[in-house]
């Protein structure tokens, strides 16, 4: 798949909402009805779960999740009839006694689930912490202040003092690989007749630099005629990740989320 | 462009009459393009480099714009076509002409339609028609004098989850198509047309059928290998003489899960050679065997000769999005070099057949797994180009680091995951291919590159950093020649022809594109 797809997705979500029982593909965000989609799901545990799977995937009959039928029905228009009146031809027996509010709630869960495995491209901000939590927070902290160098720069009681209050788990465990990408570099910026200049990095490349200074003032020069000392206080992080083991960073994660 | 008198009595008794007085005469594929751009690539061999040399290292500071031409809506990522003056180029849903000259639009094709709008790299054109692909998976031929639809039919169903955003390759009277989409488990496929009707010619799946070879490497008894993806999302290559079709397939399905899918996962991520008259499979190197990091091989498989004792070798090079160089016998998919290009985590060591074998601890975890690169790949999409001329073989790279999530719970479908991106710095890679050594490297800055690379015999590699500045490097050293800043980004590849005497540059940069050119002599 293509870079910055899903990415770029993503940031198209945001702002759309509203939920008609819609083909999904090339659809903005849905909000379904959760409520109508937990009684869709245990009304299709019961009645269709046993051959279709319990999460409508497949078992001895076929996953309704890649289905054609799923994705091009519209408010049931399609699911109804299968469901209705069942396909004898191919084993599947009729379901004429569902009142039509079960039989639209199967049918949301069924979008539901479509929709969920078409937008599995993402890791969920409330990823759940257990599943983070394999490694072991004793051998995380021997890491933290040791091999792994984090007191040179950090300290449990002071940056880092509840900082699992402070960010989800998911994000702890980013961040602690690598803090942020961008914006954390400053530079000094010494000219030709010896003036000397620090500040934010703003822009910089081969060709220019620019920084922004203590007064919040804007400075720019040709790299060519100054002489440019970056620092970058992530360097130590670049330098870790290509050092760390999963489980270096499973056990720090286990201790840092211990930082409440 | 220029036909000689033979081939275009030729061309006049393939085509309706009526049609032969402008356009592009398929046979004159058949040849490196000189002075035009006629396909995706330029040419046939996916090289990427121009034989013209007006523009080269003694005037490149004289360089200027020569017009600019803004369109509306999102960035151009196609690479035009220059045919007899003109220029066709894309975003989706829309295709323009315009003057090659002047940059003046001659028209506009707008389709609004659903689908996935995330790039079009571009149309094909036989004859006086020109071939597009829709983000609902739709291919419309067009005639390319006024942008009339001559037909419109579908590929693969869109909602199902394909799109299209390839540039169709036109080989003789077959019209190669492929198709986008993996956010479900649907079948890749290349599709070959009948330029005059849209009639299928020959459909090859990605996937063999249960019980053919390569099926071994999938699991036996599941539907697996019906939903095993492998998107044909980028434009293949061609040798005539070999009659032989390069194409890079895309990645399995479900995405980051291979456990539903264990084995190889034939021929997904692969680079396959195709017979373009029957769609037969020739020969297949796979350069990511069970891939679960969206590390599809559809980057552009480069075909280029060389000497060896005296004897000629017909190479094909790939820089996969893996992050390893391969270079390969096109005339039997035989391995001879395989070399990263950038440091990765995720292979065990290079098998007998050059193919890096997959480390399962580096398959993406429900606690994480960092990994080397990470799913936006060391390289991608962006045209990679190779210079006869300085011998190198060049590319966009990148160093990337991601943690990769299994997240799926009970049966993954779709992409079952994801991974998080922690940083990137990227450069321009010059590879020696007959090591896949890395001879230089240039820095283009923090993030993902998003610029193509254009190498000419005026002894000039143009491409651009991601601090929005358009560059010409040193082809043999990778030094800065020449370079202006732009206020955005080149998220497509440069290209370059020639029109009355005039060697032209063409950058798109967001949605405006920017024709360079020296000055005019008077």
């Amino acid at each position: 798949m293509e870079a910055m797809r899903v990415k770029t997705f993503l940031s198209l979500l945001v702002g759309f909402a509203g939920f008609t029982c819609q083909p999904l593909f090339g659809q903005d965000k849905v909000d379904f009805d959760r409520a109508a989609v937990e009684r869709g799901r245990t009304d299709f545990k019961s009645s269709c779960g046993f051959c279709h799977g319990e999460d409508a995937t497949g078992n001895r009959a076929p996953d309704l999740i890649r289905s054609a039928i799923t994705n091009h029905d519209v408010n049931g228009n399609l699911l109804d009839p299968v469901i209705r009146s069942g396909r004898p031809d191919r084993g599947m027996p009729a379901f004429s006694n569902l009142r039509d509010k079960d039989l639209a709630d199967i049918v949301t869960f069924l979008h539901s689930q479509a929709y969920a495995a078409l937008h599995s491209a993402h890791v969920p901000g409330d990823y759940p912490v257990a599943k983070l939590l394999t490694g072991n927070a004793d051998r995380g902290k021997t890491y933290f202040d040791g091999a792994g160098g984090c007191t040179q720069c950090h300290s449990v009681t002071g940056d880092l003092a509840g900082i699992a209050k402070k960010l989800k788990p998911i994000d702890l465990q980013q961040r602690l690989v690598y803090p942020e990408t961008r914006g954390k570099q400053t530079a000094t910026v010494t000219t030709a007749d010896g003036q000397s200049f620090q500040g934010k990095v703003k822009d910089l490349d081969e060709f220019n630099v620019a920084i922004v200074d203590a007064s919040g003032w804007y400075h720019s020069w040709p790299r060519s005629e100054v002489k440019v000392e970056v620092h970058d206080p992530l360097a130590a992080h670049r330098e870790l990740t290509e050092k760390y083991t999963d489980r270096d960073i499973h056990d720090l994660f286990a201790y840092l989320e211990t930082l409440k | 462009m220029r036909r000689s008198l033979l081939t275009s009595i030729l061309f006049a008794c393939s085509l309706q009459a009526g049609s032969v007085s402008e356009g592009l005469d398929p046979a004159a594929l058949l040849k490196p393009a000189t002075d035009t751009w006629p396909t995706y690539n330029g040419d046939y061999s996916g090289r990427r480099f121009s034989t013209l040399s007006q523009i080269n290292q003694g005037n490149i500071n004289q360089l200027t714009v020569a017009w600019m031409s803004q369109v509306k809506g999102v960035a151009i990522k196609s690479t035009p076509l220059e045919v007899d003056g003109i220029l066709y180029f894309t975003t989706p849903d829309n295709v323009w002409a315009a003057d090659a000259r002047t940059g003046k639009q001659i028209w506009h094709y707008l389709r609004e339609s659903q689908g996935d709008h995330i790039g079009q790299r571009g149309v094909a054109m036989y004859g006086t028609w020109l071939y597009f692909e829709t983000p609902d998976c739709h291919l419309i031929s067009l005639n390319a004098k006024d942008g009339t639809v001559r037909w419109d039919l579908e590929l693969a169903d869109p909602k199902l989850g394909y799109f299209a955003t390839m540039a169709p390759l036109v080989i003789r009277d077959h019209v190669l198509v492929g198709v986008s989409g993996d956010a479900t488990d649907v079948p890749g496929f290349l599709e070959s047309l009948e330029p005059a009707t849209g009639k299928v010619q020959w459909k090859w799946f990605t996937e063999p059928k249960p019980g053919e070879p390569g099926s071994e490497t999938w699991p036996q008894g599941t539907d697996a290998i019906a939903h095993g993806g492998g998107m044909t999302w980028m434009t293949g290559t061609y040798d005539p003489q070999l009659n032989l079709t390069y194409w890079g397939t895309g990645n399995p399905n479900p995405v980051l899960n291979g456990d539903i899918r264990k084995g190889d996962d034939l021929y997904t991520c692969s680079i396959v050679a195709l017979d373009p008259d029957t769609g037969k499979l020739k020969w297949y190197f796979q350069p990511s065997p069970h891939d679960t990091h969206d590390w599809d091989a559809v980057q552009t498989p480069v075909l280029f000769n060389d000497t060896d004792n005296g004897v000629e070798r017909k190479l094909l090079a790939q820089g996969s999005r893996n992050g390893y160089f391969f270079l390969l016998d096109r005339t039997t998919g035989e391995h001879i070099v395989t070399a990263p290009f950038v440091k990765t985590n995720w292979s065990e060591g290079i098998d007998a057949k050059g193919e890096p074998r997959p480390k399962r601890e580096k398959e993406p975890k429900p606690d994480g797994a960092l990994v080397s690169p990470g799913s936006d790949g060391a390289t991608n999409w962006l045209a990679p180009s190779f210079d006869p001329q300085s011998g190198l073989f060049y590319l966009s790279a990148r160093r990337l680091w991601s943690l990769f999530y299994m997240t799926a719970d009970g049966k993954p479908e779709g992409w079952a995951g994801r991974d998080r991106n922690l940083w990137a710095t990227s450069f321009i890679a010059a590879i020696d291919y007959m090591t896949g050594k890395v001879r230089w490297e240039h820095p283009i800055g923090e993030g993902e590159g998003t610029a193509g690379i254009l190498t000419t015999a005026g002894n000039l590699l143009f491409s651009a950093d991601n601090n929005d500045n358009l560059m010409a490097l040193d082809p043999a050293t990778g030094k800065t020649l020449w370079h202006v800043p732009l206020g955005g980004r080149l998220v497509a590849s440069p290209m370059t022809y020639e029109l009355d005497g005039r060697q032209y540059l063409l950058t798109p940069i967001q949605n405006v594109m920017i024709a360079w050119a020296l000055p005019p002599s008077k």
